[in-house]
């Protein structure tokens, strides 16, 4: 089955993410944060690598940006979306050093969303 | 302490006015004096002939007497000779003197007035540039103590000026801060409640109908809060001057085919005809193309919403000038024309009742204004109640 793993600082946006994920039928672990995210990836305890990443753009401690970076860095090439909470985010707002497969803005718009995660897992 | 002009205007005057009095009393006096010597010398002059005459002629010396008249009568020629030459002196003195006092008066008014000229000139110029805006500049003080005054004056309210347009400059920015904080804080929220509506909408077939109602309900004011949050965060940036584009050489029909195909569900379902009529052979025009569909999109939705059933609606586009002119028309109830001059204003509306039925934003006519000004272009409006409404902007045509 297809893992994806989610990072939001919001619980919420956890759980709407978990059950409209899993009702497309991903099977999905989530993080509260960038940290939490490279220090599982790292470490490796997880298991074999999720088939993608869904990072929100802006979180405490570390941003999916800056968690992004450090995996890119690392060697990790899992395809990764980023989540917005800018109306217009756009390539140009990232660094070019980033392989970003998308980004998506908040509100999300799941129809487009789950569209983007079946084209980048098949 | 300067001098002050009024100061040194009264120690002039003073001076000028002691100097022609004296010059006067001096002159008037000597002319009398000389003119009383004069008197005096006849008189003896006179004297002196008839007692020589009546000495002489007692004592029968006619001859001599004869003498005597005669040399008198020539001293008295004399007199008068030399009376005729001092009156003359003394008026020329006193000429002399009135026109060194009164050039003396014009030196001193034209050194006070070119002292004045050039602070003056400062404080006209610089309250020339104040006028501009620029509210950094400031006069030198110095000089006579008015124009010291008033440069210290000019420079105080210059600086209050400055601080009262910092402080607004200031002002401004937080507010621009508060809305793009604030519309990108509610985003969280407002992603939850939508997602979670659309999540029962999922189990739509075990919702009861009045529940499915609800949630359709729910899910339409989240398309409208998302909607206000995109226009105040696109008006913020913008006033905020960071609405940046970066126009590109673009072709007309495709972005009004666009326009036209977003909006065609919509006006079908109203039973609105939506029609396009562009020039053929349009020039490219210098835009960003998601900036000018937005626009677009804009106005289409006011004519449609606006509008009755049935009603048509036409976007043209037509070569004006250098420029580019699309419109969109619409046969609509037009707008009065009390409101005319306010529909691009900020949460500006049609009347109660038809705001009630018409959900927009408020915002979308002065975002149009900001996006087309920003291209460098102009947006304008003609309606006629009963008849409808042309709403029609300008964009400049591409550099080849």
């Amino acid at each position: 089955m297809t893992r994806v793993l989610v990072a939001d600082d919001s619980e919420t946006i956890l759980l709407l993410m978990r059950t409209r994920l899993e009702l497309a039928g991903y099977e999905v672990e989530t993080a509260a944060d960038g940290q939490e995210v490279t220090e599982r990836l790292h470490d490796g305890e997880s298991g074999p690598l999720p088939d993608l990443l869904l990072l929100d753009a802006m979180m405490p401690r570390k941003s999916g940006i800056d968690a992004l970076r450090e995996l890119r860095a690392a060697g990790v090439e899992t395809p990764a979306l980023i989540v917005s909470a800018h109306q217009d985010a756009t390539d140009a707002d990232a660094p070019s050093d980033l392989e970003v497969s998308g980004y998506l803005t908040k509100p999300i718009d799941f129809d487009r969303l789950l569209d983007s995660i079946a084209e980048l897992t098949s | 302490m300067s001098p002050s002009l009024a100061n040194r205007l009264r120690i002039g005057f003073a001076i000028g006015f002691a100097v022609l009095t004296a010059m006067a009393v001096i002159g008037v006096g000597r002319f009398i004096q000389q003119r009383q010597d004069f008197e005096d010398a006849i008189a003896r002059s006179y004297q002196v002939e008839m007692t020589a005459r009546l000495r002489l002629e007692r004592a029968g010396k006619p001859a001599a007497a004869r003498a005597t008249a005669v040399k008198e009568t020539a001293r008295r020629s004399e007199l008068r000779d030399q009376i005729s030459d001092d009156s003359r002196d003394t008026a020329l003195l006193v000429a002399a003197g009135l026109i060194a006092g009164l050039t003396g008066a014009l030196l001193l008014f034209s050194g006070l007035i070119a002292s004045m000229r050039q602070p003056l000139e400062e404080l006209v110029a610089a309250a020339g540039r104040l006028a501009a805006g620029d509210r950094s500049t400031r006069v030198r003080v110095g000089g006579l103590s008015e124009t010291a005054t008033l440069g210290a004056a000019f420079n105080e309210m210059a600086t209050e000026l400055e601080q009262e347009a910092s402080q607004r400059d200031q002002l401004d920015r937080l507010k621009d801060e508060f809305v793009l904080t604030t519309s990108h804080e509610l985003r969280s929220p407002l992603t939850s409640v939508q997602g979670f509506a659309e999540l029962l909408m999922l189990e739509r077939d075990s919702l009861t109908p009045k529940q499915a109602e609800t949630v359709e309900i729910i899910l339409d004011n989240c398309r409208h809060l998302v909607r206000l949050l995109n226009d105040l965060l696109d008006l913020a940036r913008s006033d905020a001057g960071r609405l940046a584009i970066t126009p590109r050489p673009t072709a007309v029909a495709p972005l009004i085919d666009d326009a036209v195909r977003t909006m065609r569900a919509q006006t079908e379902t109203s039973n609105q005809a939506l029609s396009q009529q562009i020039e053929p052979g349009l020039p490219l025009i210098e835009v960003e193309p998601d900036r000018i569909r937005q626009i677009l999109v804009n106005l289409l939705t006011n004519a449609h919403e606006y509008s009755p059933p049935g009603a048509s609606i036409e976007v043209t586009a037509r070569v004006v000038g250098a420029d580019v002119e699309i419109a969109v028309t619409d046969n609509g109830p037009g707008i009065p024309e009390s409101q005319l001059d306010h529909v691009f204003e900020r949460f500006t509306r049609g009347d109660a009742g038809l705001t009630q039925r018409v959900g927009g934003t408020g915002l979308g006519l002065a975002i149009s204004k900001s996006l087309v000004e920003l291209h460098g272009g102009t947006i304008a409006v003609e309606s006629t109640p009963g008849v409808g409404s042309t709403f029609s902007f300008r964009l400049p045509v591409a550099r080849r």
